[in-house]
């Protein structure tokens, strides 16, 4: 594709298209944006991280041992778990669901990456954040509770 | 394809080194939204906090990921981006098939149509100032409507183009561009029809060029 390297031409587009809005697509009020992402990011903020810890966890694995089998920094795995509020990067998640064999985009959902309008898919995040609770070892309920919820990941 | 391009920069109108390409994947999705929408919001904010009317707040897009990323596999479909030293400025999606003319010289004519075009919010002058910044780069909008009309060219369409333009972009498509404004769709929340004739198309690349 041959593209107009005219200087001239740009130069007087660009001062035409300054201060105007470009943007074409379906839009929403990004208030609205705002309210949604607060009510419904958190959730699914708290479903990651809790679904890290017991992932990690049911293999019995330290989280700097974790770190390594799944290539991700150690501080950042840190954040993940301790800090609901930090939002992993693209690549963090991508590892982390490789490892766990996980649809990745499902996990971006939970991580705060991504945003879907999915009832279900939150209710089951819900779900989940609500039936685990961190402990030394993994009870049968948690034990439960991940397969549960790996087997929802898996077969959506 | 990848096209070495040149952009401008917005407060010394100094041209820059940027990338056009056509090879976008969920990535540079994931990362739009990463990078774009807290910006968006910021500013939207602010604009409230300052006392804007609710209308005047500029609007962001609504992500329907699922489709999006099923669009990304269809060939009737082009995305194309820009990026500045790998960091994504502009996204827009074309497509290629069962659009045509609405002018009355072009009805049933095949055209290339522009269903989704966005610039970084750091590049809009709107959303810069109430967060006291100024604009990064200047004709984004510029360079991804070109690169529609080249497509359109390539796909034997002559470089008709159109698109449906909200309220806030009508003076870009209509004044800066020249294209012809053909009506308000209700079947598109009567936004705008916008639509390039060839002859239009071939000024829009054209004109002042030296």
């Amino acid at each position: 594709m041959n593209m107009n390297n005219s200087r001239k031409w740009l130069i007087d587009k660009a001062e035409q298209e300054d201060g105007c809005l470009v943007s074409v697509g379906g839009f929403v009020d990004a208030l609205e944006q705002t309210e949604q992402t607060s009510s419904n990011v958190i959730p699914f903020k708290h479903a990651f991280v809790r679904f890290v810890q017991l992932a990690r966890r049911a293999r019995k694995l330290t989280l700097d041992q974790f770190a390594e089998k799944v290539d991700v920094d150690l501080v950042e795995l840190l954040k993940i778990e301790k800090d609901e509020q930090y939002t992993p990067a693209m690549r963090t998640v991508h590892q982390i669901a490789e490892f766990l064999k996980i649809p990745e985009k499902r996990l971006m959902v939970l991580a705060g990456l991504l945003r879907v309008k999915d009832a279900q898919f939150q209710k089951a995040a819900l779900k989940f954040a609500a039936s685990s609770e961190p402990v030394e070892k993994l009870s049968q309920e948690e034990h439960a509770a991940l397969e549960e919820y790996v087997k929802f990941l898996c077969d959506r | 394809m990848r096209a070495p391009i040149q952009i401008v920069k917005w407060a010394t109108k100094e041209l820059v080194e940027a990338e056009l390409f056509d090879e976008v994947t969920i990535e540079h999705f994931l990362e739009a939204q990463k990078e774009w929408r807290p910006v968006v919001i910021a500013a939207a904010r602010q604009m409230v906090q300052a006392g804007a009317n609710r209308e005047s707040i500029p609007r962001h897009w609504h992500w329907d990921w699922s489709s999006k990323e099923a669009d990304l596999r269809i060939l009737a479909f082009s995305f194309f981006g820009i990026t500045v030293q790998d960091k994504l400025q502009g996204l827009m999606k074309l497509e290629t098939v069962g659009w045509s003319g609405r002018i009355a010289s072009q009805k049933g004519k095949p055209l290339a149509y522009v269903d989704y075009l966005e610039t970084a919010p750091w590049n809009i002058k709107l959303l810069m100032q109430p967060l006291g910044r100024s604009p990064e780069f200047r004709a984004i909008g510029t360079r991804l409507i070109e690169a529609g009309v080249r497509r359109s060219l390539e796909e034997g369409f002559k470089g008709r183009l159109a698109l449906h333009s909200l309220s806030g972009s009508e003076r870009f498509y209509l004044d800066v561009c020249g294209m012809t404004a053909v009506g308000r769709d209700p079947a598109k929340q009567d936004l705008l029809w916008c639509e390039f004739t060839p002859g239009q198309a071939e000024k829009f690349l054209n004109e002042g060029a030296a």
